[in-house]
């Protein structure tokens, strides 16, 4: 069954989330990185950061809590769910202490060969409400069945 | 400003990704989707077996980014399209990815785009995969 499209336009509650120093560490190493500035406070400050960043990719993690909740609102499993793309734009790395607020829009729904591609948007700010990255990601929603062909 | 030229292969290399770095990836990132690791739900839902997080490749792509640049504060953009799902065997060698990173624009405010060609077996597994970035400073890195 097709998802409503009456939902496109929703915006969720923000999604609070605290960058923490051994999450940082935990995600460089699952990504094999051993750049010292994602768990290193020296060789961070020398590279004129506060203190330990984050990899690109680990705002996902605050992006993902959004999609948990659009995913809820609109009743999707993510067994169904394909990642179609993925964009970010930064305005700063993520830095340890961080609190961020994640705020998602249902920016679009298309119907393609019976599935949903859903665009959605992900809004991070800091604890001064200042930005810090904005996400954009396509989803595609494979329909419910029991796909064994 | 670092002396780059459009077309010029900036960086360049192989990474594996064995079941071992999709258990970790997991709990690290928080997406326990089981598409990632448990073949009898990837079968059921009409997949070839247990893929990679995309956004893991998509992670593997950012690692040649931010070892080129030399921080991950250099990076202003970076965006990916999931092309090709990267199947990953349940064996001890994994799969092979291919990432290379080539200059598109050098622009005037000291940005510079970026393509990543991400490959598997010689396939495009991201494609339009781009990133806009401050270049490493020419102060003798390598």
């Amino acid at each position: 069954m097709a998802i409503d499209s009456s939902a496109v336009g929703r915006v969720y509650p923000p999604q609070p989330y605290e960058v923490s120093r051994e999450k940082v560490r935990e995600f460089a190493e699952a990504i094999g990185d051993t750049n010292p500035v994602y768990v290193d406070v020296e060789a961070a400050k020398e590279a004129s950061h506060d203190d330990v960043v984050a990899p690109p990719t680990f705002v996902m993690i605050p992006v993902m809590r959004g999609f948990d909740i659009l995913m809820e609102d609109l009743g999707i499993e993510y067994a169904r769910v394909v990642h179609v793309d993925q964009y970010f734009n930064y305005s700063r790395p993520l830095v340890v202490g961080d609190r961020l607020e994640t705020t998602t829009t249902l920016d679009a729904i298309r119907q393609v060969a019976g599935n949903d591609l859903l665009t959605i948007r992900n809004d991070v700010h800091d604890a001064a409400r200042a930005h810090v990255c904005t996400a954009q990601a396509t989803l595609l929603i494979r329909p419910e069945e029991n796909g064994d062909g | 400003m670092a002396d780059l030229a459009v077309g010029q292969v900036v960086a360049d290399r192989e990474y594996r990704i064995t079941r071992e770095n999709l258990v970790r990836y997991a709990g690290a990132s928080g997406d326990f989707n089981p598409i990632h690791w448990n073949d009898r739900v990837a079968r059921a839902v009409g997949l070839p077996g247990v893929l990679a997080h995309g956004m893991l490749t998509m992670a593997l792509a950012g690692r040649l980014l931010t070892d080129w640049a030399g921080d991950p504060g250099a990076v202003v953009e970076y965006s990916v399209r999931f092309s090709r799902p990267v199947v990953v065997p349940d064996d001890d060698h994994g799969v092979a990815v291919q990432v290379s990173a080539t200059v598109t624009e050098v622009r005037d405010d000291g940005l510079v785009a970026v393509d990543l060609a991400v490959k598997v077996d010689d396939q495009k597994v991201l494609t339009q995969a781009r990133a806009l970035a401050r270049p490493p400073k020419t102060d003798g890195g390598s």
